[in-house]
């Protein structure tokens, strides 16, 4: 049995890790949604920037006959996770989250390009889920620094 | 307690997350099952189906294709810029082929706001209508799908294809801008909104809309054949 827990965990540290849930719970949300739409085949409707049936029906939304939202949903579910984990103060849960948070930056990063120049259209829901992982980022990032 | 609490957090998070899919992606059953049991063997038509709509006429006559009495009507509410409808338009040629005249075919004008070529398209499409060309615009819009939806000048698109048709294209102009090509749009998209219908596309099987994800054609060739076997029992 492996004791991971630090009496020392620093309170403002563990609220940091508190905000990180939270923001992946948002981006849980968001991806589960899309998830849906993509299953149930319903048109998404896209107020804010009009292009999110280009989008979310292009040949990128699918990877191995599995919508791409769902893996976004895995992801953000992960994160919540070990968010989680590391605010009750699992410290190694805090180091994962830093590569896995990386990974999914440069995916965010891709998709965006894919928007830009492939696909030529923006999906509201899909720059919402870039944005979480940025800010999830910086959050991670400044926890780890805080941390180490 | 405080080891085991992230680990609940953790596990409530992911039982509402799969259970608020499984809830959502769920099939509709309730209503059409309960309606099932009151209309008696005779008509048995496959419990996900929604129930019997009726509604306000739409434009007046429709686009149909194939017998007025026949034992299957499918009604497509569609718009010309929506892809899932633009998938659709293929299914529905197939399946006249396999069914020839035991099939009515009715298509709808219902273009969302959030496209902005719909209404264009949809209004090339009833001014070849007036000229007896509805169907062979239809195609052709709905087969070029992505090539015109793209353009920003779409209406020097339809116009091409007007004249690839034969069309009168001065005529066609005339007719895309008039009030009698707008007012059949418009009753379309009453009809529609009488019928609840507020996504592209909504197709319906005698009266009783089929959910989308029942549209590829191995599920709605079972729908239909259940039709044909419903009509069938009541004759006898």
């Amino acid at each position: 049995m492996v004791s991971v827990e630090n009496t020392d965990f620093r309170t403002s540290t563990r609220w940091i890790y508190v905000l990180a849930a939270v923001f992946a719970l948002v981006g849980l949300i968001d991806a589960l949604y899309l998830t849906v739409q993509h299953m149930a085949g319903q048109s998404v409707p896209c107020s804010v920037t009009g292009g999110c049936e280009e989008v979310l029906t292009s040949r990128f939304s699918v990877v191995a006959s599995i919508p791409l939202a769902a893996f976004g949903a895995a992801a953000y579910f992960s994160v919540f996770s070990l968010s989680t984990l590391a605010a009750f103060g699992y410290r190694i849960a805090g180091k994962l989250l830093l590569p896995l948070v990386g990974a999914m930056v440069l995916v965010s990063l891709w998709l965006f390009y894919l928007q830009a120049f492939v696909i030529r259209a923006f999906c509201q829901f899909c720059l919402l889920s870039a944005a979480i992982t940025i800010a999830l980022a910086i959050i991670v990032f400044f926890a780890w620094k805080k941390g180490s | 307690m405080k080891r085991i609490l992230p680990f609940i957090i953790i596990l409530v998070v992911l039982g509402v997350a799969v259970g608020s899919v499984v809830y959502m992606t769920r099939k509709p059953t309730s209503t059409a099952a309960n309606q099932n049991q009151s209309q008696g063997p005779a008509a048995k038509p496959s419990p996900t189906l929604g129930p019997v709509k009726t509604g306000v006429p739409g434009a007046d006559p429709p686009h149909t294709i194939g017998p007025a009495n026949a034992p299957v009507r499918l009604e497509e509410f569609g718009d010309f810029e929506c892809p899932p409808c633009g998938a659709f338009h293929p299914i529905v040629k197939q399946m006249k082929e396999e069914f020839g005249d035991r099939l009515h075919f009715t298509y709808r004008e219902f273009p969302l706001a959030n496209h902005d070529h719909a209404i264009p398209a949809a209004s090339a499409a009833e001014a070849a209508g007036l000229q007896g060309k509805f169907w062979e615009m239809h195609a052709l819009i709905f087969e070029n799908q992505n090539r015109w939806k793209t353009e920003f000048d779409v209406k020097s698109v339809f116009e091409g294809y007007a004249k690839q048709l034969g069309l009168d294209v001065e005529r066609f102009k005339r007719d895309v801008e008039s009030d009698r090509v707008e007012q059949r749009i418009f009753l379309d998209g009453k009809r529609a909104r009488s019928l609840g219908v507020n996504s592209t596309p909504t197709v319906f099987i005698n009266d009783r809309e089929i959910p989308f994800q029942m549209l590829p054609p191995e599920t709605l060739r079972v729908l239909i054949l259940d039709q044909l076997k419903a009509s069938g029992a009541q004759q006898k």
